[in-house]
């Protein structure tokens, strides 16, 4: 540090800042002794600030990161479900669009994951192409349930129009996606997809007359429905393989069948009593009795002649009930008092009042007393088939007798006081909580 | 043969029914008799209609059959019948008897479903003889402001039936026997009252009883600006519905997503009630504040579910 100034020789030389910048200056004459480089390093900046990022003058800013990881994962599962290249740019500016969305930007990443698959099915679903929630939750590895909510919350703060996708649409793509090739896999096994393809929407349009459709998950009706078109198309060697089995010979992924293979089973049942109750029509069989474990290699007649048999066995479950309304009159006081009499007092059964959920058997003469949880005039009974939720009652509602009251009336002060605690109560009440928090 | 005189009966049981709304033309069709014209066009079409059912899947077609136009629709719905029930393809919005022959043939053979002619507002003349089915009240929700300020400690203290948790919830909940309902009592004054059933003065009263209690335990408790906030109405129409039909026809109201949740999703515009339809025939409808706008919404919805009615 310089102590003598060159001009006028004092040695009055203080240190000063000139624009941040370090001078020695003498105070005598004012001449500048010595200066600081222009050019500062880090440990002389003692003096600068950072300027944030969001207020810096950079025009063109970078989008996060979280924004960038997010396209790259959307993109991938473009690729996955293969959708062509205007639908993925699609999904890709949807996807900046929900991600900047003031609703969005501060949720969690899962939740911003979720959300990019909610614009890969709203864009597909606006381009005719069917993926299910399903297929895309378990690409995430979400449920079925979170999935929703998001999808919800999407479509009302975007303002995006949902169109419904029927099962009929998803069933090609899905079948797709079973290997059965005959590179892929034994002769036995194998099936071109076309094949299955017609078999499997037979299949569907049957479940859907039977009212087994309606309401209900499609992905797990859709395994169980190719597990049987593929069973039917060679029954003779097929029969023994289960469904999980058949999972493995097909190749599908884990995830997608595992967490709904209780589903698959009960949808299995349904569709194979479907099934028996129109085997039971064929005219070839004379009316023997058609098992459900059995019924698999009627299945390519069944399904030929389906409406023709639809149309029998309505017909004579019609005739059934005018036969049983006439012996019903006949015995009318009995029919009304008590269920358990039923079975008793008519003769001739058809399982129409079958309940797909219990564990039985479909031969002829079952009893109507498996549905005593219906009263004995519901409508219910007068259809041959009928979605399993009317039939199927878990509990019996109660409702409880209605009070006509006018809403002014006088309330007494008894009914009152009997919701107040004495004095007593409180404080027992006091003291108990009290050496409650002693103890904690 | 019984079947088509069982089917003719239908017929003519569902004019009988609701006929008004669908021949928008006919304003003067009241009472249970149909015009001469229309049942003798019916019978002619029950006998023609007869073949084409035992092949087609009818589910989609209106009980009430009113034009050539519907039978000309039919007969190319035989022909495209294996192309798949559950198509989506967009359907035209046409009123009944506006379209003429030629143009609804083409258009049915493009469209595999027939042009339900369903107006989803409320019918364009009262319906002559209702659906017979009255909702039932399950829950209404009401608000009454108790005008004092509150001590929810203490009343959470000096009340059996009172439950106060604040770092849950700020506010007590208390219960009372009868009617069976919840209150939730707000420090403020202000109190909802949930869970009664079957008639608003049920809400009243316990309303009432809650206030009561209120004042009892020593606060100056009013009983000002009662009002219904929500009623919820459930009933059952007895026959199972096509909810994929239902979603196709009526898209800008209803929403079935079946991954979701089993029932549809109906916004009705007016009155302006949400009702939850289910397969199993059983209808929710939940959103209004007054008696009349759930039976009003019933009575408008039920022909539509008719319309879906397999046979």
């Amino acid at each position: 540090m310089p102590s003598s100034c060159p001009e006028c020789g004092s040695s009055n030389v203080v240190e000063d800042d000139l624009y941040s910048q370090r001078q020695w200056v003498c105070v005598d004459c004012g001449s500048v002794v010595s200066e600081g480089h222009l050019t500062t390093t880090v440990s002389d900046e003692t003096q600068g600030r950072a300027v944030p990022y969001h207020a810096s003058t950079e025009v063109l800013k970078k989008p996060c990161r979280n924004l960038i990881a997010g396209f790259s994962r959307v993109r991938a599962l473009c690729r996955i479900l293969r959708l062509s290249s205007d639908m993925e740019s699609a999904v890709v500016s949807l996807f900046e669009r929900a991600y900047n969305h003031p609703n969005f930007i501060f949720v969690t990443l899962t939740k911003k994951e979720i959300l990019g698959g909610c614009c890969v099915l709203s864009v597909c679903r606006q381009c005719n192409w069917p993926v299910a929630m399903g297929t895309i939750g378990y690409l995430l590895g979400v449920d079925n349930a979170t999935l929703g909510t998001v999808y919800r919350e999407f479509t009302k703060v975007l303002n995006i129009e949902i169109s419904t996708i029927g099962i009929m649409d998803m069933l090609e793509s899905f079948c797709y996606d079973f290997k059965l090739g005959p590179q892929q896999v034994e002769e036995v096994f194998a099936e071109p997809a076309q094949r299955l393809v017609d078999r499997t929407s037979a299949l569907i349009e049957l479940a859907a007359d039977a009212w087994i459709v309606t309401g209900r998950q499609p992905l797990p009706l859709l395994f169980a429905a190719v597990y049987l078109a593929w069973q039917s198309l060679n029954p003779t060697v097929r029969m023994k393989y289960t469904f999980v089995k058949f999972c493995k010979i097909g190749q599908a992924p884990k995830q997608s069948w595992h967490r709904s293979r209780d589903s698959v089973v009960k949808r299995l049942k349904e569709l194979r009593d479907v099934l028996c109750k129109l085997g039971r029509e064929l005219p070839w069989l004379r009316g023997g009795a058609v098992e459900p474990n059995t019924v698999v290699p009627l299945v390519d007649d069944i399904l030929k002649n389906r409406r023709a048999l639809l149309m029998r066995a309505v017909r004579n479950h019609e005739q059934q009930l005018q036969n049983e309304s006439q012996t019903a009159q006949t015995t009318e006081c009995d029919d009304e008092l008590s269920d358990s009499n039923r079975s008793d007092s008519h003769s001739s059964k058809t399982p129409e009042l079958m309940d797909p959920d219990q564990a039985g058997c479909e031969n002829p003469p079952d009893k109507e007393a498996t549905d005593c949880q219906l009263p004995p005039n519901h409508w219910s009974k007068r259809h041959l088939f009928l979605p399993p939720c009317v039939k199927s009652r878990k509990r019996r509602r109660v409702d409880a007798p209605q009070l006509e009251v006018t809403g002014d009336e006088e309330i007494s002060d008894g009914e009152i006081e009997s919701y107040i605690r004495s004095q007593d109560e409180i404080e027992t009440y006091l003291k108990v909580r009290k050496e409650l928090k002693n103890k904690a | 043969m019984d079947e088509e005189a069982s089917l003719e009966n239908y017929f003519d049981q569902s004019i009988a029914g609701s006929s008004d709304y669908i021949f928008e033309g006919d304003l003067g069709l009241q009472g249970p008799a149909p015009q001469l014209q229309d049942s003798s066009f019916l019978s002619s079409l029950t006998s023609q209609e007869k073949d084409l059912t035992e092949d087609l899947d009818l589910s989609f077609l209106p009980d009430e059959l009113g034009t050539q136009d519907e039978l000309s629709q039919a007969k190319n719905l035989s022909r495209n019948e294996d192309s798949g029930i559950y198509t989506d393809c967009p359907l035209r919005e046409s009123t009944e008897g506006d379209t003429d022959t030629s143009n609804s043939a083409q258009n049915a053979s493009q469209f595999n479903l027939p042009m339900t002619p369903m107006t989803p507002m409320t019918p364009m003349t009262p319906v002559a003889e209702s659906s017979g089915i009255i909702p039932q009240l399950q829950n209404i929700v009401s608000t009454v402001n108790l005008a004092c300020p509150l001590n929810l400690k203490s009343i959470a203290l000096q009340a059996r039936n009172a439950e106060y948790n604040p770092k849950r919830f700020a506010a007590v909940i208390m219960r009372i026997r009868e009617p069976r309902t919840t209150a939730l009592i707000f420090s403020s004054g202000k109190m909802v009252c949930t869970g009664a059933k079957s008639s608003e003065e049920q809400s009243r009263l316990a309303a009432r009883k809650y206030a009561r209690v209120v004042q009892k335990l020593g606060f100056p408790a009013k009983f000002l600006d009662f009002k219904i906030q929500n009623m919820v109405g459930s009933c059952d129409v007895c026959f199972p519905i096509r909810l994929e039909g239902l979603v196709l026809t009526h898209q800008q109201f209803s929403s079935y997503e079946p991954e979701l949740f089993p029932g549809l999703i109906y916004r009705m515009v007016k009155p302006r009630i949400v009702l939850l339809i289910f397969v199993s025939g059983k209808v929710v409808l939940t959103g209004a504040k007054e008696r009349s706008e759930i039976y009003e919404a019933f009575e408008n919805i039920y022909p539509i579910l008719k319309g879906f009615r397999k046979q």
